[in-house]
């Protein structure tokens, strides 16, 4: 029990650190997320048979990318694009070399649930745009966006959550973060204090993204 | 004036080719207010929604004010749009912007500055009763306060032409009486022209100057209002007009008639100033027949008396033909009943 509590004051420094490591894995990629994955989804929706920019093989294509990367699970992901990450960052270990794979997993899951959120838009509410005389482009952001922004925010959420859960497994194999430490001290150096309270930090994590997800979504939506 | 010419509309659908629209022609005046009914399937969505373009015909013209639409390209006819109000059976608002946000919208669209499209907005807001509501969303309005919302938002661009699809079949009765009463005003004020497409006959009595009766992508009667409820052609026709008037003798007062009393069964239809005349009493001194009347009903369709009775005519056989060539020659409209 005495060791239980030192080991706890001892790592303090070490949780911490490890904390804002994951964080900073979760918080970049989950930028590439936003920038590379909802644009994604939106080409991926507005080319759809009977959507406003109709276009059979971009959608094939876009919509084969979203299942593709979907498919690959992460920890296959993370070991095949090493060479990739290496050209990029300049090395495989570390944080930075980390967000490369977390993004490549993110953006196609959040192309998929931006495609979802806008395929839930009643095509009434696009069809009166177009009616008024609206373009493609004013209808993306006139009408796509504003009214799917709640259920984008909760994928947001979703996809944040994945990715805390895809750094821990980056960790793993030297990628820093929360889940660097539970392998490195909690399961190779026996240390269950540092073993749970790593998970107590990652669950309180999740919680936290959850509730303010939550609200935020909540603030954007007016349809009840 | 909006002229469709040869319109027409295929497309393929699991059960094979479907003729939605089949070579259509029709001319709306300017300020008309324009009704098409027909049973579902008849194809009025589909040309309504080709009147703007939402769905593309297969061949034809439709000529607004001079310009072809189909003819127009992308950039023009989203400009030509903007000068065609449309609203929906479900309102289609956008439901993150408030009333006043969705009013304002159309604006935005055709790029009016922010100052303006306020001030217009407002103005439209108040123009359909619905000043209190300007700064709620639309998940907090009822049904017909959406639909003034999307009225008021089909109007924000000063259109020549609304079209209304099936706006106010989601309607209760009451808030239908009002939003009709509402696009009559803005008509009158507006001198806008409305086409609207229904599949309920009281929408087409209570506002509509003419009417075309739609079936299988055909218009297979057409004329106003009055006409065609004096003298419906078509067996569609005369059965929306008996789902808001109705003038079907109950059979078995017809079945009794036939047997006891060997006369002629004769309907008559009165519009306007003849409801006044009494008519019926110049028979009855001047041709020595009886008149029994078994079925009387006044209405008013828009301001115009429209009035029906079924006559029981006995007497000798030429009295009743000369009695009814009387009533045909006072203009009203007579029909023999020989199977009701």
């Amino acid at each position: 029990m005495f060791n239980f509590i030192t080991d706890l004051a001892r790592y303090n420094d070490l949780m911490i650190s490890g904390s804002l490591e994951t964080l900073y894995m979760v918080a970049m990629s989950l930028f590439f997320a936003i920038v590379g994955g909802i644009p994604l989804g939106i080409l991926t929706t507005i080319t759809r048979q009977g959507h406003i920019l109709p276009n059979k093989p971009l959608n094939f294509i876009l919509d084969g990318i979203i299942n593709i990367g979907r498919s690959i699970p992460f920890i296959i992901l993370m070991v095949a694009v090493i060479p990739f990450t290496r050209m990029i960052v300049g090395t495989s270990i570390g944080t930075n070399a980390a967000v490369v794979p977390l993004s490549l997993a993110a953006i196609p899951f959040m192309g998929r649930v931006t495609d979802n959120a806008i395929l839930e838009i009643d095509q009434g509410v696009v069809e009166s745009a177009q009616s008024m005389g609206a373009s493609p482009l004013q209808i993306v952001f006139k009408v796509l966006l504003p009214e799917s922004l709640p259920a984008i925010i909760l994928g947001l959420t979703l996809t944040a959550i994945s990715l805390v859960s895809y750094s821990a497994m980056a960790g793993a194999v030297g990628g820093g973060g929360l889940g660097d430490i539970a392998i490195r001290y909690g399961y190779q150096r026996f240390q269950l204090a540092i073993m749970l309270e790593t998970i107590v930090i990652l669950v309180v994590m999740v919680q936290l993204i959850q509730f303010f997800g939550n609200q935020i979504a909540s603030f954007f939506d007016h349809r009840a | 004036m909006i002229k469709i010419e040869n319109l027409t509309k295929h497309y393929h659908a699991a059960q094979g080719k479907v003729e939605a629209i089949n070579g259509l022609n029709l001319e709306v005046a300017d300020g008309e207010i324009f009704g098409m009914i027909g049973p579902s399937g008849a194809g009025k969505s589909t040309l309504i929604r080709m009147l703007n373009l939402l769905e593309e015909p297969t061949s034809g013209t439709i000529n607004i004010n001079g310009t072809d639409l189909t003819e127009l390209s992308s950039q023009n006819l989203r400009a030509a749009r903007q000068k065609i109000g449309m609203i929906f059976q479900h309102f289609n608002l956008l439901s993150s912007r408030t009333v006043l946000g969705n009013v304002a919208f159309p604006l935005e669209i055709a790029g009016v500055g922010k100052k303006k499209r306020r001030q217009k907005a407002k103005e439209l807001i108040e123009l359909v009763g619905l000043e209190d509501r300007a700064d709620h969303y639309p998940a907090q309005l009822s049904g017909g306060q959406k639909q003034r919302v999307g009225i008021a938002r089909a109007l924000a661009n000063d259109p020549d032409l609304l079209l209304s699809d099936e706006a106010t079949s989601s309607l209760d009765p009451e808030s239908t009486k009002s939003v009709l009463e509402l696009l009559g005003r803005i008509r009158d004020e507006m001198n806008l022209t409305i086409i609207l497409i229904t599949h309920e006959m009281g929408v087409i009595k209570d506002i509509c100057d003419r009417v075309a009766v739609l079936e299988a992508g055909e218009i297979i009667e057409e004329g106003s209002i009055i006409d065609i409820f004096s003298k419906p052609q078509k067996a569609l026709t005369k059965k929306f007009i008996s789902s808001v008037i109705d003038f079907d003798l109950p059979e078995r007062i017809v079945k009794y008639v036939r047997k006891e009393r060997p006369g002629e069964l004769i309907r008559v239809s009165f519009v306007g100033e003849k409801t006044h005349d009494p008519y019926i009493s110049d028979l009855v001194k001047h041709y020595s027949v009886d008149a029994n009347i078994l079925y009387g009903n006044i209405d008013e369709i828009q301001g115009v008396p429209f009035g029906t009775l079924v006559l029981d005519l006995e007497g000798q056989l030429t009295n009743i033909e000369e009695s009814i060539a009387y009533l045909k020659s006072q203009d009203l409209r007579v029909e023999v009943l020989d199977n009701v």
